[in-house]
């Protein structure tokens, strides 16, 4: 039960105040959420380098936490060039050329990872947009695009963990944002999961990135990844996906969950409600429209 | 005209200075909307308000009277239950426009999103561009007026009313049909477009109720049923009740329907008894002076509260099930002990607010009955998500009961078989609900406490909700409640009993540190003080009744409420029967009782050694059976059994 946000400028030469736009529209619709709020930021990617980031837990042992981490990351073949404690968070990039999905199995072993991504960086924590991005300054992030959500928990609990955004454990630079409930949950997960897929929460939105990035693992396009997503997903959802390039959203056929999107020649913005786009542009009457129940599409930042 | 900037006021404020300018009628002009949700909520004043941009949920909601030009866009519910009065949308309009109006005119310029029109009861919805899915879903009258394509499923489900399209019919949804076009309807559809200067020069298919589903197929044959006592699944396997089910269904095909409580014996309060020795309780002959029982519900969030003089209010029970003459004398009862009436489903009757001195008034799916002048007279708003007799189903009122007058302060067709929407149009997760708490607020300028019925479910999840989402206080209800119709398996079997919700609602609160968050008042099958003490022992801060009320007016539990032919004239809605109630009679019995249940109250409170009502304590109780002491982790003390309270006969 949530509210969601998306940004994607067009044309990649340029970046953008991504994590300014988000928290403005995310404040737009943090009525629809005030249990936590979350953020999965595309920056440039650095060639050869990936950036992960794990949640620390208590202060009290968070530093025999990042200990354990380092060491488990260079057992693991990759070798720290940056690091950093922000809030409640430990980020590091690293240089590691071998398998990202074995490294994310294996580092969700030894300690809560957030992220990994090349140009991905997912920030969550309890409280609204503004506590969140005074606690890891979601502003500063300059990026072509992004998602954002505001949590209102109602079956699982109120941790950062159980935040949106959900990247799909072991699949660089997924993410999605959903608001609504996914009713064959547990039958998905434990079609995946015989699969050997990794689960790391209850929440039944994590099941969407899974899904997704199985689809993208398998060369499917997030188009079509999307379109077969509202055949196979049951229940009410809005939902929006993003990879390195692109964005989209999946709407299901019952048209419960709201969604309004706003498009000109520079960029695409989509939220749940129309409140949120105004963020971005205060004072201006906006050319919005409702996408249809059971409908889907993806924008390029390449094209 | 004057001139109000959103940059620069909030919400909450334009609303207060369009009532302002509303009183003197001078016409407003909005700047700087943005998108925000509830713009013009509850103006009753015929003037004339532009909002230039877009607005968000909700615009123009709970009016009457005004006219609306919003240059933009509108998010969901446009027109929200506006009664006269009408909105000019120059862009889109989000989901469910023109839901539940009673009379409006909105005109959308642009395409409108899915349900359009749900639950309306009369007016015009009107269309340029093309409608989304289900346009016309559940409507009771009215008409809607497309001249784009129509979207998938149009007509779902409608019971009454007609929809025009002038583009495609996409597909006509379950129960909807092509209907006949007449030269007078299309002269008058004419007429409303010239009125809004549209230009249209196509022509209308008209989609229209196809009548394969207002009704039941067979209506139960009206028997002399079982007394309440016995049970289907208690003992000898095709025991006599079994037969008894099996019989009526074989005549009517369908699944049984009746009225009153579930019979199927459950662990409830009954299984709990109090600690102290309670023989000499009551004693005192002052007692009912001695205990503080005086208590407030609804005030934690700023709002007027209800004062009840003890810890009492009657549950909601809707008028429709029951005979005006019942709310009435349940209304008289109610002010003469001091205490809460609440209208329950189905409209308020001036009889019933003349007679209360407090009203809660309550808002389902459906919207039946629900409008601003309503509201602004009641002394609570309560949205209805569910109850514990039918948890996750809406009411049903046979076609009997559905006589042309309540019909008419329904807004619906007479006669029909009524199955009220399990559901509201707007409120589809929690965080539409807060959406609406704050349109509820905003109409009634934040004076009134919003409260929630919950019939036990998924407690734990969903009194967490009722905190997030604003609430006052929650009306918890469990499976033993009664109904005035529901299916008889459903009664019996569905549902999460009394004992077990509220100790499951009090840890849930406990687990996020909000018990002193919410209020929670307890109901489903309390039926005297002792019941209510217990409740109040284990948390509640106030309990309800509604049964035991009806049966001190005069029930006498023949379970046919939802047949309409009440003997005793309570749930009825047929003239010959309703005159046998006699109202002022009844409310002096139902004073009497609730009198008792003071009493009661009282003297158990007393002799548990304390002078206030609050200070009752879980420590104050043991349970008698395992299952209870299961169920609420207090002590199995099963030697209590025989230390009846005194106080149960004496009053």
């Amino acid at each position: 039960m949530c509210g969601i946000a998306g940004i994607m400028y067009k044309g990649s030469a340029q970046t953008f105040d991504t994590g300014e736009a988000l928290i403005r529209m995310l404040d737009g619709c943090q009525h629809r959420g005030p249990d936590s709020t979350g953020f999965a930021l595309y920056e440039e990617a650095q060639p050869g380098k990936l950036k992960l980031r794990f949640f620390l837990g208590d202060a009290a042992d968070s530093r025999g936490g990042v200990e354990a981490i380092r060491q488990r990351l260079s057992e693991l073949g990759a070798t720290i060039t940056d690091e950093s404690e922000i809030g409640d968070n430990y980020r590091v990039t690293v240089e590691y050329a071998h398998d990202v999905q074995r490294l994310a199995y294996e580092m969700e072993r030894a300690a809560k990872v957030i992220s990994i991504g090349t140009s991905l960086e997912i920030v969550k924590d309890v409280g609204t947009a503004h506590d969140v991005d005074d606690r890891y300054d979601v502003h500063s992030y300059r990026g072509t695009h992004g998602l954002g959500h505001v949590r209102l928990a109602t079956e699982s609990d109120v941790k950062p963990e159980a935040a949106h955004p959900f990247w799909a454990t072991g699949f660089a630079d997924v993410a999605i944002v959903h608001n609504g409930q996914i009713t064959n949950y547990w039958k998905m997960r434990r079609r995946l999961e015989q699969r050997d897929f990794l689960f790391t929460t209850d929440n039944d939105s994590e099941l969407i990135a899974v899904y997704l990035a199985d689809k993208l693992a398998q060369g499917i396009a997030l188009n079509d990844a999307l379109k077969t997503s509202i055949d196979d997903l049951d229940g009410t959802f809005s939902f929006l996906a993003s990879t390195q390039d692109e964005i989209g959203y999946a709407k299901d056929r019952l048209a419960a969950k709201p969604m309004i999107l706003y498009q000109d020649d520079d960029l695409v913005a989509v939220a749940s409600e129309e409140v949120s786009l105004n963020r971005l542009f205060p004072g201006q009457a906006l050319n919005t429209r409702e996408p249809a129940p059971g409908t889907y599409a993806t924008w390029s930042r390449l094209t | 005209m004057v001139t109000l900037d959103l940059a620069h006021l909030t919400v909450r404020e334009v609303n207060e200075r369009l009532r302002q300018s509303g009183a003197v009628g001078e016409d407003v002009l909005v700047r700087n909307p943005d998108a925000r949700h509830h713009i013009g909520v509850g103006l009753t004043e015929a003037i004339t308000v532009r909002i230039e941009g877009s607005a968000g949920y909700f615009c123009a909601g709970l009016s009457d009277q005004a006219h609306f030009e919003v240059s933009h866009n509108v998010g969901w519910g446009v027109g929200d239950n506006m009664y006269t009065g009408s909105v000019i949308v120059g862009g889109n309009a989000g989901a469910i426009p023109g839901v539940a109006i009673r009379g409006a005119e909105i005109v959308i310029h642009g395409n409108m999103g899915s349900r359009a029109g749900q639950v309306m009861k009369a007016g015009t919805l009107c269309c340029v561009g093309n409608a989304n899915f289900m346009a016309g879903y559940m409507m009771y009258g009215g008409r809607i007026i497309i001249l784009g394509d129509s979207g998938e499923r149009v007509g779902e489900d409608m019971s009454a009313g007609e929809i025009f399209v002038g583009g495609t019919i996409q597909e006509l949804g379950s129960d909807a049909m092509l209907g006949d076009l007449d030269v007078a309807e299309l002269e008058d559809i004419r007429a409303f477009l010239d009125r809004y200067k549209i230009s249209f020069s196509g022509s209308f298919s008209k989609i229209v109720n196809a009548g394969k589903n207002l009704r039941y197929g067979s209506s139960e044959q009206q028997v002399r049923s079982l007394p309440f006592t016995s049970f289907s699944g208690r003992s000898e396997y095709w025991n006599s009740k079994v037969q008894e089910d099996i019989h009526i269904k074989s005549q009517s095909g369908r699944y049984r329907i009746r009225g009153y409580g579930g019979a199927r014996p459950l662990p409830h309060l009954s299984d709990l008894a109090f600690r102290k020795d309670l023989s000499r309780a009551g004693e005192a002959a002052d007692v009912v002076e001695r205990v503080h029982m005086k208590t407030r519900i609804g005030g934690i969030n700023g709002a007027e509260p209800l004062k009840l003089s003890m810890p009492v209010m009657i549950a909601p029970m809707s008028y429709g099930a029951l005979s005006r003459s019942t709310k009435q004398g349940i209304a008289m009862a109610s002010a003469m002990s001091g205490i809460a009436e609440n209208t329950g489903e189905g409209g308020m009757s001036d009889a019933q607010r003349d007679a209360a001195g407090q009203l809660i008034f309550q808002c389902l799916g459906g919207r039946l009955g629900w409008n601003i002048h309503d509201m602004r007279r009641a002394d609570g708003l309560e949205i209805y998500i569910s109850q514990g007799a039918k948890p996750g189903l809406g009411g049903q009122l046979m076609a009997k009961k559905v006589t042309p007058e309540l019909a008419e302060i329904r807004g619906i067709p007479a006669g029909i078989d009524l199955r009220s929407p399990s559901r509201h149009p707007d409120i589809l997760g929690a965080d539409d609900l807060v959406i609406k708490v704050e349109e509820f607020r905003e109409a009634t300028a934040y004076r009134l406490p919003v409260s929630v019925k919950l019939g036990a479910g998924r407690i734990r999840d969903d009194i967490k909700i009722a905190v997030k989402d604003c609430f006052d206080f929650v009306e918890l209800d469990g499976m033993q409640g009664s109904t005035g119709a529901g299916s008889s398996e459903v009664i019996d079997y569905v549902g999460i009993p009394t004992l077990p919700a509220i100790i499951e609602a009090l840890e849930a609160l406990d687990e996020i540190g909000a018990r002193e968050r919410i209020e929670l008042v307890l109901m489903g099958g309390l039926r005297d003080g002792v019941d209510a003490v217990k409740a109040l022992c284990l948390g509640a801060d106030a309990a309800g009744f509604g049964t035991s009320v009806i049966i001190a007016g005069g029930c006498i539990a023949c379970m046919q409420c939802h047949i309409g032919q009440c003997v005793t004239g309570i749930a009825t809605q047929d003239p010959e029967h309703e005159h046998r109630y006699k109202p002022e009679t009844e409310a002096r019995n139902i004073h009497r009782f609730l009198e008792g249940v003071r009493w009661q109250i009282a003297a158990i409170t007393h002799g548990l050694g304390y002078d206030d009502v609050r200070e009752l304590s879980r420590e104050d109780l043991v349970a008698l059976t395992p299952e209870a002491a299961t169920m609420t982790g207090l002590p199995y003390e099963p030697e209590h059994a025989h230390q009846l309270p005194a106080a149960r006969a004496s009053s």
